[in-house]
C-alpha cells in the first residue's frame, strides 16, 4: 500500500527525517488523509540488523558526516535517534514552560524565554503521546520491571532521604502491548531494541504511516535546500539520492525534523536573494540558544555484584531534584536517572590509563550507574552556524557548533554527582568517578518557538514566523530546555502540529 | 571472511571511529579504508608495544596473549591510514629516548614514568584511545572481566538474573 509520488506533485506535505519528530507528525498527517513524502537521509534497518553492542551500532546507525565543534550523537538511518534513544519519557513541569518568570534571566549571556504554550495546553497530547510510544506507568501499563541497577538506586535514594523514585516513566514495554512485544532485558537498549519493545518510529510510525496509502518514506534521501516562490512561500525541497544525483519534490508545506544540527544546516543552507540569512531568520536565532542539557554520569563500584550490564539501561529515574530550588545555587533542576555501559565506555568515562583506569572495568560486575540530565540555560553564543568554506561529501557547508556550559550548568553537575555519589556511598560504593559527558545527544533550540518573533524563529505550532507554510518538527524549536529527556514532548509536540496542519488545510489557509 | 569476522572488524572499526573523535584524531578516513587492515597478524606486535598494553590497561591475570592479539589489531587498524601509520613507531622510538636505552628492558618504576613523561603528545592520545577501543571490544577482555558479551542470543536476562540482587539492606529494598 507504499505510494509512490511524482517529485512534481505540489499536494504533498515534505517531512524531513523520520525520527521521533518527523517520523510522528509523518504518520499522524497520514492517518488524517494527507498526502506525505518522508526524506531520510539514513537507510532502512530491520530488527534483525540489531546487534547487542553499542560501538557496532553506532557504525551501522550513527550519523558520522563532518562536524566542527564538540560531538553530537545522533543517527542517520531510519527511525533517527529513536532507534538509539533510552526510552526515559518524563514530562515536562509546568514552572518549566514559563522559565524566563520563574527564573529570571540568569545574567546578560542567557536568553531565556517562556514558552508560548502552556503545561495544561500539551497535556491531551502528552496523553496521547505516552499511548501511542508505551510509556510505563500510564494507560495503565504497569511500571517497568525493576533491574538489579535501578533497585542499587531505590535503596541509595531511599537511604539519602529521596522520595520520588519510580520505574515507570519508560516507552519500552514491560508486557507485550500494540503489537509489540514486551521487553527481554537484552541491555543496551542504545544498540537499538532487538525485539521491538522500545518504541521506535522504525517499526510504529513509519509502518503505520505506510498502511494509510498516503505516504512514501525515501531512503537515503539527504535533503540539502528548501527552495521557495517569489512571495517567500516554499514550495519544494531539493535532495541528494543515494548516487548523489539531485531532485527536488514540490511540496504544499515542509516539516523540519533533522535533530536540531541538521534543521539548523537545512535552514541556513536555503538563502536566497529574499532570504539572505536563510529561511525563517529574519530575526537572526536560527541556530542559536543551542541548548543539550547539563548532562552527568556517575559510576561506583560497590561491594558486591550488580551486573548492570542485564537489563534495560535506563531503567528508573529519581524526581526529588527536578524541582526550582534556589537554595541549592541553581536555577532549574534535574532528574537523577540509571545508566549501564559497555566495558569500553566504561574505561573511556573513568578516564587516564593505568589502575586508576582499570579499577573500575576490573570491577565491571559490581558497578553500578547514574546518568544525569538537567536544564541548561539557553544562550545566544551557543549556536550551529555554518562553515564559511568547508563543504562535506555532499557539497554542503559543514556545520559548526559551538557550546560552552553557563556556571549555573557547572553548579548544578556539581550538585548532581555530590548526590549521586552520596546515594552509593550510602550502601557501601568503594569508588567513584563521576563527570560531564561532553556530548550533544539531547538537541534542542536553534529554531525555538517564541510569542514574540524576536526572541525565536517559531511560533506556538512550530511554524516559522516568516514563512506560513514551513515548520520545524523536532527538538529545535523547544523553547528552552527544561530537564527532562525530550524525546515524549518532541512527540507529544509532533502530533499537536500535525492537528494544527490539518486544520489549517481544512480551512484552506495552508 | 566469515560473519563473525565482519562483525568484530566492523566493531573494531566503530570503536576507533569513536575514539578518534574522542581524541580529536581523524577518525573518518579509518571507517572508509577498513578493508585494507582486514588481515590482523596476531605475530605482528613488538615486546614493547604488548607491554605498554599491559601498563595501560593493567588487569592482574590477564594473559600476555591477549594483549598481544589486541595490539595486532590496533597496528593493522593504525597502519592502514596514513594519518596514523608512524604513531606507533614514533611511540616506541620516544620511550626508548626517555632513558636513552630499550624502554622495553626497564623496571616497571621507570616503564611507568617514561609513559607518564610522553602522555602529553598527540600520538600517544591517539594510540591510547585505539587500544582502549580495540582492547575493551576484545572478547577475551570481556570474558576476563566478567561481561558475557551480547544477550540477544540468550534470550536477553529476563529470565536469566536481571533482577537478582540480594545483598541490599532490607530496609531500603
Amino acid at each position: 500500500m507504499t505510494r509512490q509520488y511524482e517529485l512534481s506533485d505540489s499536494s504533498v506535505v515534505v517531512v524531513i527525517g523520520s525520527g521521533a519528530g518527523g517520523g510522528t507528525v509523518a504518520n499522524e498527517l497520514a492517518q488524517k488523509g494527507i498526502d506525505v513524502v518522508c526524506l531520510e537521509a539514513g537507510s532502512r534497518m530491520t530488527l534483525a540488523d540489531v546487534v547487542n553492542h553499542p560501538p557496532t551500532m553506532d557504525g551501522l546507525m550513527g550519523w558520522h558526516d563532518k562536524r566542527i565543534g564538540p560531538m553530537v550523537w545522533v543517527c542517520k538511518t531510519v527511525g533517527g535517534t529513536t532507534m538509539r534513544w533510552s526510552g526515559v519519557a518524563p514530562r515536562i513541569q509546568e514552572h518549566e514552560f514559563r522559565a524566563l518568570s520563574t527564573y529570571g534571566q540568569l545574567d546578560k549571556g542567557t536568553t531565556l524565554i517562556d514558552w508560548p504554550l502552556t503545561l495544561e495546553e500539551l497535556l491531551p497530547y502528552y496523553d496521547k503521546a505516552e499511548d501511542k510510544m508505551g510509556v510505563s506507568g500510564t494507560h495503565d501499563i504497569p511500571p517497568s520491571a525493576e533491574t538489579n541497577n535501578y533497585k542499587v538506586l531505590k535503596a541509595g535514594g531511599k537511604r539519602i532521604g529521596y522520595k520520588e523514585i519510580t520505574s515507570a516513566r519508560t516507552a519500552i514495554n514491560p508486557v507485550a502491548r500494540a503489537g509489540r512485544p514486551g521487553c527481554q532485558q537484552i541491555g543496551f537498549c542504545n544498540s537499538g531494541c532487538a525485539v521491538g519493545a522500545k518504541w521506535s518510529t522504525l517499526y510504529t510510525e513509519v509502518p503505520a504511516a505506510e498502511l494509510t496509502g498516503h505516504f512514501e518514506l525515501r531512503t537515503q534521501a539527504m535533503a540539502v535546500r528548501i527552495n521557495h516562490d517569489k512571495s517567500g512561500r516554499i514550495t519544494g525541497v531539493v535532495y541528494a539520492d543515494a548516487d548523489g544525483a539531485m531532485h527536488e519534490q514540490k511540496a504544499r508545506a515542509v516539516c523540519v525534523a533533522g535533530n536540531v544540527v541538521e534543521t539548523a544546516r537545512i535552514l541556513l543552507n536555503s538563502e536566497s536573494s529574499l532570504f539572505p540569512d536563510g529561511l525563517a531568520n529574519s530575526t537572526g536565532n536560527v541556530g542559536r540558544h543551542y541548548t543539550r542539557h547539563t548532562f552527568g554520569q556517575a559510576m561506583a563500584v560497590m561491594p558486591k555484584p550488580v551486573n548492570y550490564h542485564r537489563g534495560t539501561r535506563q531503567s528508573g529515574i529519581i524526581l526529588d531534584e527536578q524541582y526550582h530550588k534556589p537554595e541549592r545555587g541553581f536555577a532549574g533542576g534535574y532528574i537523577i536517572e540509571t545508566l549501564s555501559l559497555d566495558p569500553w565506555n566504561v574505561s573511556t568515562w573513568a578516564g587516564g590509563w593505568g589502575p586508576g583506569n582499570t579499577a573500575f572495568t576490573d570491577d565491571y560486575t559490581k558497578l553500578a550507574g547514574i546518568f544525569i540530565t538537567g536544564e541548561d540555560p539557553p544562550e545566544s553564543v551557543n549556536r550551529i552556524s555554518l562553515h564559511p568554506s568547508e563543504r562535506d561529501e555532499n557539497g554542503l557547508p559543514v556545520p559548526v557548533i559551538e557550546y560552552r556550559d553557563h556556571p549555573n550548568t557547572l553548579a548544578m553537575r556539581e550538585h548532581s554527582l555530590k548526590m549521586s555519589r552520596a546515594i552509593y556511598e550510602s550502601l557501601g560504593a568503594t569508588d567513584f568517578t563521576g563527570s560531564d559527558i561532553p556530548v550533544g545527544a539531547h538537541n534542542m533550540g536553534v529554531a525555538r518557538m517564541s510569542a514574540n518573533p524576536d526572541d525565536g524563529v517559531t511560533n506556538r505550532w512550530g511554524q516559522a514566523h516568516d514563512i506560513p507554510n514551513l515548520f520545524v518538527s523536532d527538538g529545535s524549536v523547544f523553547s528552552t530546555s527544561a530537564a527532562a529527556n525530550p524525546t515524549l514532548t518532541i512527540v507529544a509536540l509532533a502530533i499537536r502540529q500535525a492537528d494544527h496542519i490539518a486544520e489549517r488545510m481544512q480551512a484552506r489557509t495552508l | 571472511m566469515n560473519d563473525k569476522q565482519t562483525t568484530r572488524r566492523r566493531f573494531i572499526v566503530a570503536a576507533l571511529t569513536f575514539s578518534a573523535v574522542a581524541t580529536n584524531m581523524p577518525g573518518i578516513s579509518w571507517l572508509k579504508s577498513s578493508e585494507a587492515w582486514a588481515k590482523a597478524d596476531d605475530d605482528s606486535a613488538s615486546p614493547a608495544m604488548i607491554r605498554l598494553a599491559r601498563l595501560l590497561f593493567p588487569h592482574a591475570g590477564m594473559p600476555d596473549s591477549t594483549y598481544r592479539a589486541v595490539m595486532g589489531d590496533v597496528l593493522a587498524a593504525l597502519a592502514a591510514s596514513p594519518d596514523s601509520a608512524g604513531l606507533v613507531d614514533a611511540a616506541e622510538k620516544a620511550l626508548d629516548a626517555r632513558r636513552g636505552r630499550p624502554w622495553v628492558e626497564l623496571g616497571e618504576v621507570d616503564q611507568v614514568a617514561a609513559v607518564a613523561e610522553i602522555q602529553g603528545e598527540a600520538f600517544f592520545a591517539a594510540i591510547l584511545g585505539a587500544v582502549r577501543g580495540v582492547f575493551y571490544n576484545h572478547p577475551q577482555v570481556w570474558e576476563h572481566i566478567g561481561y558475557p558479551g551480547s544477550s540477544k542470543e540468550f534470550g536477553g536476562y529476563k529470565h536469566r538474573g536481571f533482577d537478582d540482587i540480594d545483598w541490599l539492606p532490607g530496609d531500603v529494598s
